[in-house]
């Protein structure tokens, strides 16, 4: 079977976010492949170790997102196409969706998935929007994946119980970070990921216009979370504390 | 050498390649993951840690500078440094335990050893399904190796070796031993040599495991050889060469001790930062105060300048090019830097430094051996000093 797999290099969580005039400062030198997605490429290796086949993951980003490819490939995945885009690029998931889409379309698949969403804007809507240009089943956030009678088998997770959903393939699916442990690659595969198939494709070239290309929706400025304020402080002795509290929350409050 | 660390540009280059990053980053998950949790409770038990070494040895990081061909990882030793480093930011007795286990025993092996020896036994060792032990140090006997007591005599196509051996990393663990031994006791040290020993061999005999201040469940114990049958085809290298060998993987060692230092020194950092943000005494974080400032930037400044004299070291050796004296340089300072971080990182944490809840007492530990193993600082500075007259005064 044929998986291919959307990642994305998204800046690393763990980095401390700064804001500054209302633009986000990112550190470039902290881009991490997008944790969503590593679940994606990992339960892609697992169906396919299972069942045969190939794991082709695809970036759309700039020359730098090629070490997140690098990584991809370092856990197994056998090969890459990397769309390259200009470094500084406000795409939204409607222009990541037309350019995978453009991608896919004389592309022959079983599977595609996508992690259920990017840590960067956790937006979750280009997984969607590339199944409709496609027309393809699809099912969103997936804790877990199976291959049944030529279908997919996506399970989902609910507050009192999981749901089974049948797609027949070819169908997308996006995944929830619940779906397993992503494999750390080994130095084996490290040392391997050199001599793997990585096809570049300039964005430039592959015809979209501009309305394509063009954001339908902007982030128009970042607000640092405003500080919460102060609670209250009570001194004195246990039962004047509790009057004072009971009284709080009966008068002003009106809790009691 | 190894294609990783050969960069494209000419002139100093600071930037890691894509491949060291993606080890250093794999290597950091890692620990994240499996190292971390449960380091204090190693500590305390003092136990090997088997199963660590065997999740290692499937990530390959049980052999990573040996070659591909021979079960290694075939990278550079700057990326040794990242990932044992890594380790040791966390686990020092872990570090301790891939550091001594690829650079000395296999070390030796992939240094002197011939293409059956290696055949045989560097490529389990380089493959982490077995675990090597160097046995130099000897009760009397340490940097000055011509004092050693250890023989090898030659009977028939058999050599007899007797001797006991102290401090063995590895020492109860250990499958594979390399043995230096005297072939010719009346030669001084060109009457060293090498000798490889399998740990089953009748007359091989691990001693009481050694209670250490730190490293704990890193394994050190004596190994004490009676009357052992070694086959002549296990001879290390050339008859009487043992010492020259000896010194080549002690100068390889000490780039994995100079890392190891950074490792902790950059756990003392850290640590010491996190802490320093969170206590709050007289209205405000004591990192705002000067005083525990001065500290931290004081570590901060000497662990990037650590780091770069191991990196330095390590490229040295990727590029064939001597590096016996800035080996030493960079386990020097990096090893007293250890110890001057981690007892600024036990004084900024205050008493809570002191007790076992946090993780700096036990880098205050685990640091002291720096200063000692592979060579004390005295040692290092006699060679930095040797290799200054060779240079100057001729």
């Amino acid at each position: 079977m044929k998986f291919y797999v959307c990642i994305k290099q998204v800046p690393d969580v763990d980095a401390p976010i700064q804001i500054k005039n209302g633009d986000l400062m990112q550190d470039t030198d902290r881009m991490v492949l997008n944790a969503y997605d590593a679940s994606a490429v990992e339960e892609a290796l697992v169906l396919t170790e299972e069942h045969g086949g190939e794991v082709e993951v695809v970036l759309v980003g700039p020359d730098k997102a090629k070490e997140t490819i690098r990584k991809a490939l370092a856990m197994g995945a056998d090969k890459a196409t990397h769309i390259t885009t200009e470094d500084d690029v406000d795409y939204d998931s409607a222009v990541y969706a037309n350019i995978l889409a453009t991608f896919f379309k004389d592309k022959e698949y079983d599977v595609i998935s996508c992690g259920k969403q990017s840590q960067d804007t956790d937006a979750g809507l280009a997984g969607g929007m590339i199944a409709q240009h496609l027309d393809l089943p699809y099912a969103t956030n997936a804790v877990g994946l199976s291959i049944e009678d030529d279908n997919l088998i996506a399970k989902r997770q609910g507050d009192s119980g999981q749901e089974i959903i049948e797609l027949p393939q070819p169908c997308l699916v996006t995944c929830s970070n619940d779906m397993n442990e992503p494999r750390i690659p080994s130095l084996k595969g490290i040392m391997q990921s050199k001599r793997k198939p990585m096809e570049t494709t300039a964005l430039s070239d592959m015809n979209l216009d501009e309305s394509a290309l063009s954001a339908k929706t902007k982030v128009t400025g970042y607000m640092e979370k405003p500080e919460r304020e102060p609670g209250q402080k009570f001194e004195g002795e246990p039962d004047e504390l509790a009057q004072k509290v009971a009284n709080l929350l009966d008068e002003e409050e009106n809790v009691i | 050498m190894s294609t990783d660390v050969l960069q494209k540009a000419t002139g100093l280059n600071f930037e890691l390649s894509e491949e060291q990053q993606l080890i250093r980053d794999s290597i950091r998950d890692f620990v994240e993951r499996h190292v971390k949790p449960g380091v204090k409770e190693r500590d305390t038990s003092k136990e090997f840690p088997h199963d660590l070494v065997k999740k290692l040895a499937e990530q390959g990081f049980m052999g990573m500078v040996h070659p591909e061909k021979y079960g290694g990882g075939g990278v550079g030793h700057v990326s040794f440094c990242l990932a044992i480093e890594e380790i040791a930011r966390w686990d020092a007795s872990l570090a301790l335990t891939v550091a001594s286990h690829t650079s000395l025993a296999s070390g030796h092996i992939a240094l002197a050893a011939n293409k059956s020896q290696k055949e045989k036994y560097l490529t389990p060792l380089a493959k982490g399904e077995k675990l090597g032990a160097w046995c130099l140090t000897e009760p009397g006997s340490g940097s000055d190796a011509s004092g050693m007591k250890t023989t090898a005599i030659k009977k028939d196509d058999k050599y007899i070796l007797n001797g006991t051996k102290i401090f063995i990393t590895q020492g109860s663990v250990g499958d594979t031993f390399v043995v230096l031994a005297k072939t010719d006791p009346d030669k001084g040290t060109k009457g060293i040599s090498a000798f490889i020993i399998e740990g089953d061999w009748d007359g091989v005999e691990s001693g009481k495991k050694m209670e250490k201040l730190g490293m704990n469940s890193s394994d050190t114990t004596e190994v004490i050889f009676e009357d052992v049958e070694v086959p002549e085809e296990n001879l290390l290298g050339e008859l009487g060469r043992g010492f020259v060998d000896t010194m080549k993987v002690l100068d390889g060692g000490r780039i994995g001790i100079g890392a190891l230092s950074v490792g902790i020194a950059r756990g003392a950092l850290e640590e010491s930062l996190k802490y320093s943000g969170e206590r709050k005494q007289f209205g405000s974080p004591i990192g705002d105060f000067q005083a525990i400032e001065t500290k931290i930037s004081n570590i901060a400044t000497e662990v990037d300048a650590a780091r770069m004299l191991v990196h330095r070291a390590a490229w040295l050796k990727d590029q064939d090019k001597p590096f016996t004296k800035e080996v030493s340089m960079a386990k020097l300072f990096a090893s007293e830097l250890a110890v001057r971080a981690a007892d600024e990182a036990v004084q900024i944490h205050g008493g809570y430094g002191y007790i076992k809840e946090y993780h700096v007492e036990r880098f205050m530990r685990d640091a002291k051996l720096m200063t000692i193993g592979e060579g004390t600082s005295e040692v290092q500075r006699m060679i930095i000093g040797r290799e200054l007259k060779k240079e100057f005064w001729g």
